[in-house]
């Protein structure tokens, strides 16, 4: 039928436009463990090993009890700084300039600022390969300035591997609540208003159709 | 109750109004869903107020925080992030509204006599909208918000002559900066009254000559129905479905319509790799890009845009009504809407290889197919007319004739 | 009772149906719009970065005797005074006024008087004078121990959670660590 198929071309257009704007990036496709676990684990590991050189200029302390932080550990965490602190970059950013020539990016939104999210962050922490001995060097993203920070060229071993990959999702995860906090909260809400359109579609389907019975 | 509107009643046209261009107002019989999509505009119009308004609530317009208040509004304010899907989204869902209302207007030929009027408050309509989604679209500070301003701003330098000082009026600035921020947000504020404006004057239009229909001949009165209870519970079962597919957009897939780079704030010191345009607006991209010389570029874009104006003139067929008894008509208007496809594709690729080409053809196409409308009509009319209508459109055909003629002679 | 034309032909079965359509139609259609508008009504209250400034730290130092600070502490003004030996003298002298109190009880050490700025009587910030304060709206006095001495006001000066994280900073919002 001529409107189906154009209706068809065009939500195909949508999608392949999509697509192919993206990167010519080959990211490695995972599915996160959606459990509140993984991103609390998530977060450990960015305390330690992200923010040596990240901000995450838009989560607070106080945002961490929203993930399962007890105060004690956000305590243990903020030191000096106030609970409403939002959390910074342990290097200096002279020494940051230093380094790497850059103040590397803020990760608050690295989810949703790069095209496939999660893919993006998990594919970079996962694609180090030694180019040369002593040159380390990623797949995903050639040229990379950022270090191999979970030291995957480092454990070969396959079980080693998947320690790190392990881990490796978990940090996407919890970048990925950090970038949208709400988003669980939004697609539960979404549920149930979906629920409720569907009834209430129904319900005015059946009375057009009662109003309509006596011109049709 | 009664006692207080007949109080009302006496000294206002409360009752008359409302019987008279609502409940009571007369409406084809045989209006398809494809007629919906004027009232679900203007429900998105609502939508977008509201949201706009409590939005603007928490918002700040100024360049060092305008992104980190969307954050703000994301994060901190309650159900901050619903209000920001809600509104990013409700823009583009206003433009799928609005182009498939076009869509409608062209594929039943509701532009002809009577209704240009209609059709060229819709123009000054659509242009208002897309001013409003433009200057919104800077609002969030984001790295396509910014670079998206600067380069559109820049277009208005092709004027010959006063060129430079134009921009720089424009942005208040030398290059896109705070000052361009401010006066966006204020005017993207003022907008949307505006366009509530014009849409009254658009029914106020539409009220006089009334609904066209999809045979595309204006039907006798006995065939029209009163709007209430018809088209209300029609109009609103059409937004129960349009509200499904909103919703499902909102609450599970937001980014879809917002680009990832928006996600990046501003940087007037480096240039996204690739900058993209708001879907809605690819086509009228690709034109612009498909000419090289920046002039010429600018006043295509311009063209693509008014050139719609024209339609009532172009078409030139005493054949009634639009693509229903007409097929080389139909076969324009499908080849118009691949061909905006094949733009939209154009417009968000990178300007490289055989896409140039593949813009420019298409280009002409767009332009094509309106030139050569005046000839088409008439030569379809004429083989129509040889070959034989039939008798209920011959029928309908004398039946508009007349009303044409009763028409002049008011005049 | 027909509605309108459109209900004409109905037989009175349908009538009924319908009319049980239409308003559990209503219904359910008015539930949506409640709901719909709660997230705007909401958006208005405080956001929880507002929420969150639950404590205040105040810096005592540079405080010096019979000088008072003025801080804010979830929005409403604090008075921090630094007393000196004459007024802690003064105060220890008295219950006060009509809503008696033992100075001793009102601070954590003598030194420091941490009290809420904001008048009993109907909110006014007092002004500040050289025995208390003084409210400008009514006229209500207090001594150097935030206690009603006279004027309108009934009860005196709140005092807030407190305490003191070390010599020379204090914690306004929490009554401990």
């Amino acid at each position: 039928m001529n409107r189906r198929s154009i209706i068809l071309l065009v939500s195909l257009l949508v999608c392949s436009g999509n697509a192919i704007a993206n990167e010519s990036v080959a990211l490695k496709k995972i599915e996160l463990d959606q459990s509140p676990d993984t991103v609390r684990q998530g977060a450990h590991i960015a305390m330690q090993v992200c923010t040596l050189c990240h901000d995450l200029k838009y989560i607070k302390y106080s945002n961490l009890l929203q993930i399962g932080y007890s105060q004690e550990q956000v305590d243990a965490l903020r030191g000096d700084r106030k609970m409403s602190d939002t959390i910074k970059a342990s290097m200096a950013p002279a020494a940051q300039e230093h380094h790497f020539g850059m103040i590397p990016p803020d990760l608050s939104l690295m989810a949703k600022a790069r095209k496939g999210g999660a893919d993006y962050i998990y594919s970079l922490l996962t694609s180090y390969h030694a180019k040369e001995p002593g040159h380390i060097d990623n797949h995903a993203f050639p040229g990379l300035r950022m270090p191999d920070v979970l030291n995957y060229t480092v454990y070969t071993e396959p079980e080693e591997r998947k320690q790190i990959e392990h881990k490796a999702q978990q940090v996407a995860r919890f970048l990925e609540w950090a970038a949208d906090p709400h988003a669980d909260q939004r697609r539960q809400m979404g549920y149930y208003v979906m629920a409720y359109l569907l009834l209430l579609s129904f319900m005015l389907y059946l009375l057009k159709r009662k109003v309509w019975r006596n011109i049709h | 109750m009664n006692k207080l509107i007949q109080w009302i009643d006496q000294r206002f046209p409360l009752t008359f109004f409302i019987k008279h261009e609502l409940t009571e107002y007369p409406v084809p019989r045989n209006l398809s869903y494809w007629w919906n999509f004027g009232s679900l505009a203007a429900f998105v119009l609502v939508i977008q107020l509201i949201t706009g308004i409590f939005l603007a609530m928490h918002y700040k317009a100024d360049a060092a925080t305008a992104f980190q208040s969307v954050e703000h509004i994301m994060r901190d304010v309650n159900y901050g992030w619903l209000i920001r899907y809600m509104h990013s989204t409700g823009a583009s869902f206003f433009f799928i509204v609005i182009y498939i209302h076009m869509a409608r207007t062209l594929y039943y030929g509701s532009y002809r006599a009577p209704r240009e009027l209609m059709w060229w408050t819709g123009q000054g309509l659509l242009l208002l909208l897309m001013a409003t989604a433009f200057m919104g679209y800077l609002l969030p500070w984001g790295q396509m918000s910014y670079w998206g301003a600067q380069v559109i701003t820049n277009l208005f330098g092709a004027t010959p002559i006063i060129g430079d000082q134009i921009v720089i009026w424009l942005r208040g600035d030398f290059s896109v900066g705070d000052a361009t921020l401010t006066r966006f947000f204020a005017l993207h504020y003022l907008f949307p009254f505006i366009i509530v404006a014009a849409v009254v004057i658009h029914m106020v239009a539409l009220h006089m000559v009334r609904s066209s229909n999809p045979s595309g001949i204006n039907l006798a009165a006995k065939d029209n129905i009163p709007f209430h209870p018809y088209y209300t519970i029609k109009d609103l079962y059409g937004l129960a479905l349009f509200l499904l597919v909103y919703c499902y957009f909102v609450f599970f897939s937001p980014n879809t319509f917002i680009e990832a780079d928006n996600y990046i704030p501003a940087n007037p010191m480096q240039t996204p790799a690739h900058i993209v345009p708001e879907w809605y607006f690819l086509p009228f991209y690709a034109i612009l890009r498909a000419i090289p010389d920046l002039l010429g570029g600018v006043v295509a874009m311009g063209l693509s845009v008014v050139i719609f104006a024209a339609m009532p003139y172009l078409d030139r067929s005493k054949i009634p009504g639009g693509a229903r008894y007409r097929p080389a008509y139909r076969a324009l208007f499908y080849i118009f809407c691949i061909d905006i496809l094949v733009l939209s594709y154009v417009g968000i690729m990178p300007p490289e290889g055989n896409l140039i080409a593949i813009g420019q053809v298409a280009t002409f196409v767009y332009f094509a197919l309106f030139c050569l409308l005046p000839f088409l009509s008439k030569t379809e009319e004429r083989w129509l007319m040889r070959r034989g209508l039939p008798q209920p459109v011959l029928d309908l055909i004398a039946e508009e004739e007349k009303q044409r003629a009763q028409r002049s002679k008011k005049q | 009772m027909a509605h309108d034309i459109s209900e004409k032909n109905d037989a009175p079965d349908d009538h009924d149906r319908r009319h049980f359509l239409e308003t559990a139609t209503t219904v359910v259609a008015g539930c949506g719009l409640a709901a719909a508008s709660w997230p705007f009504i909401a958006s208005m209250n405080p956001s929880t970065d507002v929420l969150s400034k639950a404590t205040t730290e105040v810096d005592l130092r540079g405080i010096r005797p019979g000088e008072v600070r003025t801080v804010e502490w979830q929005g409403k003004p604090v008075f921090v005074l630094h007393r000196t030996d004459k007024q802690i003298d003064e105060v220890r002298q008295s219950q006060g006024g009509k809503d008696p109190q033992d100075d001793a009880t009102r601070v954590a050490v003598p030194q420091w008087l941490v009290v809420v700025g904001i008048c009993t009587h109907l909110g006014c910030v007092p002004g500040r004078r050289e025995e208390g304060w003084m409210c400008p709206c009514h006229g209500s006095v207090y001594d150097n121990s935030g206690r009603i001495l006279s004027g309108p006001a009934p009860a005196n000066l709140t005092k807030p959670p407190y305490f003191f994280v070390n010599e020379s900073r204090i914690l306004i919002g929490k009554d401990k660590a």
